[in-house]
Parts: structure tokens; C-alpha cells; sequence
């Protein structure tokens, strides 16, 4: 298969006039561009700004709740508007919280998995000359791009009690219809129309592809991992958004056009707006985290130079969790006011959910079991992640049941399950992939000490600052509060500190970025040996321009 | 039976007195002061007119409680729930710290120790040759069994203790009006006759001085009996609201257009707090909630403080017909009026001489 | 195969692809009927039943047991009226036919519409509560000062008693809200 990526190349060069083999000029290729890996790098640093944007929210965040009392608030909200006041600065509270969710969510983790690994990883590992359709590809990049403009831009506008959106990520109506009046909120919504549209696109582009693009013998069942990883989510995008496309447009409806779908004035119910919400919300979950499944398992199996084990299980894992994943929903809405056996119903089957998820945590130990093992830096980070996953996986044990619940939601400890979940789990598995494939994607090594180094500072940082958080909600602390009771000012200090310590740890990561592309070594076509056995690692690094246009043939 | 309610009242007024006694500042519970000397007259007219002269002047007067640190309230660092003083809260509290807690640790020990197990025992220093096994059915057989059997045995008492809290409430529970503003709440007694009130934070000073938590001190609470099945009915009248007391294992939606009733008893006196738990726009973080349990005898005087009747059952149904629904509190003043024509014994004041 | 093969049978995938989200596009609309029915049909939410005596077969049976119906009336805040309920609670027996007399009055100095929303609680009741009169979704025009009487014609359905989650339930509660009818919603 080598010989192929050799010649690839020169294969492209003599045929240039059909194949554009040719790199575009700056312009055309970065901003118009219908190539897989090119879109798969603009996501990147998209969702790395992004991230940027979402992660010094963030920190504001961690800062004002460092201690008891308002300390900054006032002067961010004067910031934005001069004349702001306490009103002001408290909505500026909401304003945050809102963003952070939406921005690291549809800005950052979406994009990178999906957008960022899955464009530039999903043809090379099944041997595609490129996605199926590259041009939508380029409208679904800048259709993301334009939401979160628009969503950064909804920060400026009036939303009711001062300006921007401050209705929180999950949009509650009534408070995101009548109860927050002006443009911000109607912009924040668009938002999520774009980015959803776009995500639906994409989706549609990466089902199209791996059903249809395989090389030659690259069956379902020898598709890697991550493939069946970002197949299972675009399913599950495919199903989900277009059900929340359809609850905000009903929401845009009641806010401007006198509509009353969840308006209890005319006979509507806020609660459908929930239900439809999480019908979209809890797929969504695992939208963000199926495709850290895939990277760490092709991690986990390259730097154990075995191959993974139980893989049919591990596949089939991921489509259970994406099916269950759809009939759960309910148990975000546990305190809305539900019958009993409903809310046994989806106690129940939200607890089915950790099966499917214990075998995934479980295989992964297996497939290091008589392996191996090199402790690079993606593998640190996947073997964290598998740590981290399972401590936000028992939390969400604890809290699928609806009586525990009761106590519990909206607490900070859902607030600690969820970042452990997703910032420990699914941001622990982004830098697992980055490091994993930056060689391949830049052509560069990045500096190993570097990469241990943001590794370790950022774990004990993220530790830090969630862990506590579980105590904070068992004391009874409520999410999206921008002042607390003495009593709990303890925990979130130590949890601001824990801000501080993973805000170091990132130092290092841009350093490493930086250090890379000016000084790092050049990579190898295969820099991690043996165990990396998936077709993207018999190209050269960088791949070409134009890979595969005569197809491998899987044996 | 009279030594019994001897009891009680020596009880209530034992505590009444504690209360005074902490009750250091009257000043700065604003409700309190007036709430004492409304109180005063019809309360001591009962004494006078009731063969229980072992209640002089203030007849179980109803006086605020004081918080307890570490009851009803987070502690500073803590890190378990509050403790809690509701059957339900017991249950939960046991299910979760007898069952949940162990299980998750174990889990999650179970998978650090066998991930500290591979990266010992299998680095490739200690293992340079990769076995190349990718397969056992057994085991994969045996890490499904296993989880589902957790699984069904955390489902047992799970479902139990759902089942505990939605017992439907018996007909004879207190049934306290629940209805979440932006950003306060309002509370009404129908049954005795008790129009809406508003509950809101108490400022920084106030709370102080009042020797209360800020964040969580409120101006009236909401007054409840002790050992006395409540049932909150909860609505909201503007945006979703959150009704939650974390040590009575309590939290439920105040959804505007609907009703929702959830319900609680309270084992032990004393007062507990709780936090909006819907973001609720921009005061979300400032609406909290005090719940103050009290003995029966104190509950019905301060029932009485507030011009209720605290003894429905005695006078004649129709006499609660003065329940006054509005949301705006100073409407309920004109209610009252149509109902002496209706069931002229009913007046509040009159109440108590005949029920005991 | 050739890229025009590739390319019809990417389109069909696409299509494909394209028509599954669609079909959830419109399943998130439907919701909203599909809600209503949903809670309609289980009661769920607290919705209650509708009882048109002159389709009914048969007349309900009337059980020994009583069951308490408690009445529960809120006003929206922009709306300026005073609303409450005759009596706050009653007990019934389990079939018969009762009367519950809501009042409302209007406190402002103009007259103003409004129309109520409802619900019972607990959840699990709505199956059962069954209404034959009443004055949800009717908007009420009230001049200044004026105060009407609505009445509720109401009954609980006998089979409460043959369902385990329900039977136990001692005590319903009927709960209204009135609204302003928003002048600009009243299109919808």
C-alpha cells in the first residue's frame, strides 16, 4: 500500500488537466475549497479559536466565582455598554453561560471532531479520494462559520435585560420568548439554525461517503473504528437536528410572528419545547463523543501494537448507544412535573445506556492487555480520557435515577457529570486525535516533553477544578448562579484555582503549535511504527493534494 | 389527650422561648416584630377563654426560628448532601450513600486499577512482543452480564424510592400554594384562608442582621408543621421557575399555564433553605427560598398572625371561600368581605375557641 | 466503476440521507399535534377528558367512594383581574356529576378579555377527570368592575379506581390561569 501513496502523487501530476492536481491559489484553496483535507484543517483552527473564545468565557466565569459577591461583572457588562448597571451585569452572567454552552458545543467540539477528524481522516482511512461531495462540504464550513459570527455578534444586541442572549444553551421557552425581548436572542437561535444546517449537510456528505467511497475489500467490518464512530453520528445528526431546526423555528415563530406553540396564553405548553429540545439534546451528547470512541480506540490500538480488541463489539457498542441514545430523552426533564411511570421509564432505560458504555471502557482495557504499550503523548491523553469518561459515566449512573435526581438536577454535580463527560472526556479525546495526527497533518513532529507537559498540567487543572463541583451539587449549589452562599465559596475557589492550573496547562499547547510548525521535526510517513495500521499512515506526511486516484485494495 | 396538648404547648413555648432568646436583633426581622403583636390579642383572648390557663401571655406566639449551622443550609467545604430531615430525603439519602456511592467508587477504582495494571505490566519494556488475542467471548459475555446485574440492583430501590415520592398525598395534607415570579415567590394557605404572600431575599444588611445566610435569608418564609404531610401545589407565572429545598429532597418546575403538586414532611423543626433552580432571567440567582418547620401549636399561631384559620376542619367548609387568588397580595383585603355573609363563624379570630 | 456510477449512487444515498432529515424536520412539527393527542389520549401532562353527554352511551356509574377535588385559580400578572374559586376544595363521589363555581372580576378600570389554560394534578388523575362544562379556551370579556360566576361541570371517571398508579389518589386538583388575550396573538 505504500507503493501506492508513492505513486499517487505522480499518477495525480499526469493527469493534472482532469485532476487539478495542482495546489489553487491561497485565495481559492482556503476560501473556496472542495478539498477534504484542506476543510478538515479550516475546521480545525476554527474550532480552536473557538475553543479560545469558549474557553476565556470560561475563565471570566471561574474569576467571578472565585469568590462570594460580584467583583467583575459590572465592568465586563460596561464593557459591551457603557451605561450597563446591576441589571446589566447580571444578565452579562447569563449572557456567558449561554455563549460558553453554545460556543463549545456547536463552535468547538462539533466542528473538530466532526468537521476538523472526520474530513480529514474519514477518506483517508477508507481509501476516498476525497468526501462525496466536496463543494457542499465548503458551504457546510462557512455556513458554520457565519453562525458563529452571528452567534459572537448576538453579544452586541439587546436580549432583554441587557445585551445578548441570556437564555442559557437549552433556549427554555418562556424564557427565550417573552421573556427576553430583542434581536440577541432571535440571532442566537438563527445561529443554531446555521450551524444545524450545516452539521446536517455534513452529515449527509459523510453517510453518502462511507457508504459509497470505500476502496476496493474495504468492507463495513473492516472499516477502523473512528469511521464507524463518525458514521454512528451522522445518523444520529441526521435524526436529531432536524427535530431541534423545527423546535427553534417554532420558538422564532412565537417571538415574532404571535405564534403560541409553547405559549400557555393560547393553549401551548413550554414542556413541548423541552421535550423536543432533549429529543435533540441527549443524541447530541453523544454527537460529541462518539468520535473521541473512535479516536481513542485507534489510539489506544496503535500505541499497544495490537489490534483492538472485541472490534464487532465496539462497533455495534456505538450503534446501540447511538439507538437507546434516542429514547432517553425525558431524563433531562426530570423535576418538570412528570408521571410516575414515566419517570420510571426513563430511569430505567437510561441506566441501559451504561452497558453498551461499560463494554467500550472495557474493551479498550482488554486491547491493551498483552499489548505493548509506548506512553506517547496521545496515548497519555486516551488513557485519561478512559479514567476521566468513566468517573463522568458513573455520575451519570447516579443521576439517571429520577429520584436521586430530584435532588441533584440542576445542581452543580450535573454541572461536574457533564464536564466530565465533555471537557474531560470529549476535549481529552480532541487532543488525543491532535497529537495522534498532527504529524500527518502538518508533516511536522510536535515537541513529546511539551505534549506530557500540557498532559499532566491540564489533568490535574481539569481535576481540580470539576471534581469539587460534585461536592458543591450535593450541597445543594444551582448551575447558572453568578453569586453563592459563604458557605460554598471553599469549593469554587479551589475549582477557580483548578481554572488557573489548565489554563497553564493550554500555554503549552500553543507553545507545542508553535514549536512544531517553526522548529519541529519532519514526520515520518509513519511516526508511531507497527501499531498504526490504518490506511492514512501509508501516505506521506502530509498527504498529497489529491490522494488514492488509483484505489488501495484492502486484502 | 389535655396532657398531650399540655405537652405540645409547654413543647412550643420551650422553643418559642429558644427562639426569642436567639432573637437578638427584632429589628431586623422585618415580618417578625409585627407578626408578634397581631398575634397578641386574639391569642391571649384564647388563653383567657380557654380552660388551658397553662398558656399566659403568648399562647405558642409564633417566633421566627433561627437557623442552625449545618442544618437545612450548606456547610462551608462540605461535601456530602445536607442532612436530611424528610422520610424521602432519608430513603434517597440512604439509597444513595448505601448503594450508589459504593458502586460508582468500586467502578471507578475497578477501572483506574486494572488501567494501572496494563501500563505497568504491559509497557513495552516489561512486554516487548504485542500478543495478538482480539477475542474472547467469555469475557465480552461476562463485562455485559455483569454491568446489567449492577444495573437491575441499583433499579429496585431506584424505582422504590420513586415510588415513595409519588404516593399520592393524603387528602388531609397541608396544601401550601407555590407560584414563582420574576425573581420572588408567593405562598398561599387556601385552606386556611391565607391570601398570597411574597417571599423575597433579604439584602446583604438585613440578612446579617438578622443573623441569616444572604442568598439564602428571605423575608416570609414559608411556615410549615412539623410532622405534617405537606403538598405544594407549583406554578409559575411568568417563565419556568424551580421550587427546590435540598434537605427535604424536594425540587420541582414552577411551570407557568400548569400545575404541578409535589409533596413533603418534615421530621424536625427548624429552617431550610433552598434556591431558585430554573435560570429564570436576570435575578435567577436571587430568589431563594426558606422553609421553616414548627410545631403544630406554633404553626397555628403563626397561622393566626397571618389572619388565618389554622382549623378549616372545625368550621363549615364554605368559610375558606375567602381564599383570595390573585397574585398581587393586596387584592386579598376585599375577599374577606363577602365572607361573614357566607359562613359568619368562620372569621379568623374566632376560630380557635372552637376547635380545641 | 466508473465516476458517473459513483456519482448517481452518491446522489441516491444523498437523497436519501436528505429525505430522512426532512422526514424529522416534519416529525418536529408534527410534535405539536401529535402532543396534544398524546396528552389527550394518557392524560399525560394533566390533561383532562372531555365528556359530551349526548354521544356517551351510558351514564357513568356512581360509586360509594368520594374522592376530594380541590380548586386551584391563578391570573396571569398582566392580567387585572382577581380570580378564585368559590370554594377551594370539595368531595365528591366517584362518578357523580359536581358543580365547581370559578369567579372572576375585573379590578382595572377597562374592560379586558381574558381566556384560561388547565390542568389537574396529579399527573395521573387527567385520565380520569372528565369535564362536561367549562370555560377553558372561551375568552371572557369583562368590563370594569364586573364580576361573572363561571361554572365547572365536572365528574371523575369510575375506572380511576381500577388503575394502580391512581387509585390511591385522595385528592385531584383542578388548577386554571387566566390570561390576557394579547390582541396580536389572537390570529393564531
Amino acid at each position: 500500500m505504500t507503493d501506492i501513496a508513492a505513486t499517487a502523487p505522480v499518477h495525480g501530476h499526469d493527469h493534472a488537466h482532469d485532476d487539478h492536481d495542482h495546489k489553487p491559489g491561497f485565495f481559492v484553496r482556503w476560501f473556496m475549497s472542495t478539498n477534504h483535507k484542506d476543510i478538515g484543517t479550516l475546521y480545525l483552527i476554527f474550532a480552536i479559536v473557538a475553543g479560545i473564545i469558549g474557553g476565556v468565557l470560561s475563565g471570566m466565569m471561574r474569576l467571578e466565582l472565585a469568590e462570594p459577591g460580584i467583583q467583575y461583572l459590572h465592568g465586563w457588562a460596561q464593557f459591551f455598554d457603557a451605561s450597563a448597571g446591576d441589571t446589566q451585569a447580571k444578565h452579562f452572567w447569563n449572557v456567558m453561560i449561554s455563549a460558553h454552552g453554545l460556543i463549545m458545543i456547536f463552535f468547538m467540539v462539533m466542528p473538530a471532531m466532526i468537521g476538523g477528524f472526520g474530513n480529514w481522516f474519514v477518506p483517508l482511512m477508507i481509501g476516498a479520494p476525497d468526501m462525496a461531495f466536496p463543494r457542499m462540504n465548503n458551504i457546510s464550513y462557512w455556513l458554520t462559520t457565519v453562525a458563529f459570527v452571528m452567534l459572537v455578534a448576538s453579544m452586541f444586541y439587546p436580549g432583554g435585560s441587557g445585551l445578548g442572549a441570556g437564555t442559557g444553551w437549552t433556549l427554555y421557552a418562556p424564557l427565550s420568548t417573552t421573556g427576553s425581548v430583542g434581536p440577541a436572542v432571535d440571532m442566537a437561535i438563527f445561529s443554531v439554525h446555521l450551524a444545524g444546517a450545516a452539521s446536517i449537510l455534513g452529515a449527509i456528505n459523510f453517510i453518502t461517503t462511507i457508504f459509497n467511497m470505500r476502496a476496493p475489500g474495504m468492507t463495513l467490518h473492516k472499516m477502523p473504528l473512528f469511521v464507524w464512530s463518525i458514521l454512528v453520528t451522522a445518523f444520529l445528526l441526521l435524526l436529531s437536528l432536524p427535530v431541534l431546526a423545527a423546535a427553534i423555528t417554532m420558538l422564532l415563530t412565537d417571538r415574532n410572528f404571535g405564534t403560541t406553540f409553547y405559549d400557555a396564553t393560547g393553549g401551548g405548553d413550554p414542556v413541548l419545547y423541552q421535550h423536543l429540545f432533549w429529543f435533540f439534546g441527549h443524541p447530541e451528547v453523544y454527537i460529541m463523543i462518539l468520535p473521541g470512541f473512535g479516536i481513542v480506540s485507534q489510539v489506544i490500538s496503535t500505541f499497544s501494537r495490537k489490534p483492538v480488541f472485541g472490534y464487532l463489539g465496539m462497533a455495534y457498542a456505538m450503534v446501540a448507544i447511538g439507538v437507546v441514545g434516542f429514547i432517553v430523552w425525558a431524563h433531562h426533564m426530570f423535576t418538570v412535573g412528570m408521571s410516575v411511570n414515566l419517570k420510571m421509564y426513563f430511569t430505567a432505560a437510561t441506566m441501559v445506556i451504561a452497558v453498551p458504555t461499560g463494554i467500550k471502557i472495557f474493551s479498550w482495557i482488554a486491547t491493551m492487555w498483552g499489548g505493548s504499550l509506548s506512553f506517547k503523548t496521545p496515548m497519555v491523553w486516551s488513557l485519561g480520557f478512559i479514567f476521566m469518561f468513566t468517573v463522568g459515566g458513573v455520575t451519570g449512573v447516579v443521576l439517571a435515577n429520577g429520584g436521586v435526581d430530584t435532588n441533584l438536577h440542576d445542581t452543580y454535580y450535573v454541572v461536574a457529570h457533564f464536564h466530565y463527560v465533555l471537557s474531560l472526556g470529549a476535549v481529552f479525546s480532541l487532543f488525543a486525535g491532535f497529537y495522534y495526527w498532527y504529524p500527518k497533518m502538518s508533516g511536522r513532529m510536535y515537541s513529546e516533553t511539551l505534549g506530557q507537559l500540557h498532559f499532566w498540567i491540564f489533568f490535574v487543572g481539569v481535576n481540580l477544578m470539576f471534581f469539587p463541583q460534585h461536592f458543591l451539587g450535593q450541597q445543594g449549589m444551582p448551575r447558572r448562579y453568578p453569586d453563592y452562599p459563604e458557605a460554598f465559596a471553599y469549593w469554587h475557589h479551589i475549582s477557580s484555582i483548578g481554572y488557573a492550573v489548565m489554563a497553564v496547562g493550554m500555554l503549552f499547547f500553543f507553545v507545542n503549535l508553535v514549536y512544531s510548525m517553526v522548529a519541529g521535526k519532519k514526520a515520518a510517513d509513519n511516526p508511531w511504527g507497527e501499531g498504526a495500521t490504518t490506511l492514512e499512515w501509508t501516505l506521506s506526511s502530509p498527504p498529497p493534494f489529491h490522494q488514492f486516484n488509483e484505489l488501495p485494495r484492502i486484502a | 389527650m389535655k396532657s398531650l396538648k399540655t405537652l405540645v404547648i409547654a413543647a412550643a413555648l420551650s422553643l418559642g422561648a429558644m427562639g426569642a432568646g436567639h432573637a437578638q436583633a427584632p429589628a431586623a426581622a422585618p415580618a417578625a416584630a409585627p407578626a408578634a403583636t397581631t398575634t397578641a390579642t386574639p391569642a391571649a383572648a384564647d388563653a383567657a377563654a380557654s380552660t388551658d390557663a397553662a398558656a399566659p401571655a403568648g399562647d405558642a406566639a409564633y417566633t421566627p426560628l433561627k437557623p442552625v449551622a449545618g442544618v437545612g443550609q450548606p456547610i462551608d467545604a462540605g461535601i456530602d448532601f445536607q442532612p436530611q430531615v424528610s422520610p424521602v430525603g432519608e430513603q434517597a439519602y440512604w439509597f444513595n450513600h448505601a448503594l450508589l456511592l459504593p458502586v460508582i467508587t468500586f467502578i471507578s477504582l475497578l477501572v483506574l486499577g486494572l488501567l494501572l495494571w496494563v501500563i505497568f505490566r504491559y509497557r513495552a519494556a516489561a512486554n516487548p512482543v504485542p500478543s495478538k488475542t482480539t477475542h474472547n467471548t467469555f469475557i465480552e459475555v461476562i463485562w455485559t452480564a455483569i454491568p446489567v446485574l449492577i444495573l437491575a440492583v441499583i433499579a429496585v430501590p431506584s424505582i422504590r424510592l420513586l415510588a415513595q415520592q409519588y404516593e399520592p398525598p393524603s387528602k388531609d395534607a397541608l396544601t401550601i400554594k407555590v407560584t414563582g415570579y420574576q425573581w420572588y415567590w408567593g405562598y398561599a394557605y387556601p385552606d386556611q384562608g391565607i391570601g398570597e404572600y411574597v417571599s423575597k431575599m433579604l439584602n446583604e444588611e438585613q440578612a446579617k442582621a438578622a443573623g441569616e445566610p444572604y442568598l439564602l435569608a428571605v423575608d416570609n418564609r414559608l411556615v410549615v408543621p412539623v410532622g405534617q404531610q405537606v403538598k405544594l401545589i407549583i406554578t409559575g407565572a411568568d417563565v419556568i421557575h424551580s421550587f427546590a429545598v435540598p434537605a427535604l429532597w424536594t425540587k420541582m418546575d414552577a411551570v407557568p399555564g400548569r400545575a404541578n403538586e409535589t409533596t413533603f414532611t418534615v421530621n424536625k423543626p427548624g429552617v431550610y433553605y433552598g434556591q431558585c433552580s430554573e435560570l429564570c432571567g436576570v435575578d435567577h440567582a436571587y430568589m431563594p427560598i426558606a422553609v421553616e418547620a414548627v410545631p403544630m401549636e406554633q404553626w397555628k399561631a403563626w397561622v393566626r398572625s397571618k389572619g388565618g384559620n389554622p382549623d378549616p376542619e372545625a368550621a363549615e367548609p364554605a368559610a375558606a371561600a375567602a381564599v383570595p387568588a390573585g397574585p398581587v397580595p393586596a387584592v386579598s383585603t376585599t375577599a374577606p368581605a363577602q365572607t361573614p355573609a357566607t359562613a359568619p363563624g368562620a372569621t379568623p379570630a374566632a376560630s380557635p375557641a372552637t376547635t380545641n | 466503476m466508473n465516476s458517473d456510477a459513483i456519482r448517481s449512487k452518491n446522489l441516491r444515498t444523498a437523497g436519501l440521507a436528505a429525505l430522512l432529515a426532512a422526514a424529522m424536520v416534519g416529525l418536529g412539527f408534527a410534535a405539536v399535534p401529535l402532543y396534544n393527542l398524546f396528552c389527550r389520549v394518557t392524560g399525560f401532562g394533566g390533561t383532562t377528558q372531555r365528556y359530551d353527554p349526548v354521544a356517551a352511551a351510558e351514564q357513568p356509574k356512581v360509586l360509594s367512594d368520594t374522592i376530594s377535588v380541590r380548586f386551584d385559580a391563578n391570573v396571569s400578572p398582566k392580567l387585572p383581574w382577581k380570580f378564585h374559586p368559590e370554594r377551594p376544595t370539595d368531595t365528591v363521589s366517584i362518578g357523580a356529576r359536581d358543580m365547581a363555581i370559578f369567579i372572576a372580576e375585573n379590578n382595572s378600570p377597562h374592560p379586558v378579555t381574558g381566556t384560561a389554560t388547565f390542568n389537574v394534578t396529579p399527573d395521573q388523575a387527567g385520565k380520569y377527570f372528565t369535564k362536561i362544562q367549562c370555560f377553558c379556551f372561551t375568552q371572557q370579556t369583562l368590563q370594569p368592575g364586573e364580576q361573572i360566576r363561571m361554572p365547572v361541570l365536572f365528574f371523575v371517571d369510575p375506572k380511576i379506581k381500577d388503575d394502580v398508579d391512581a387509585r390511591d389518589i385522595q385528592e385531584i386538583t383542578l388548577s386554571y390561569t387566566f390570561y390576557p388575550v394579547d390582541e396580536g396573538k389572537k390570529a393564531s
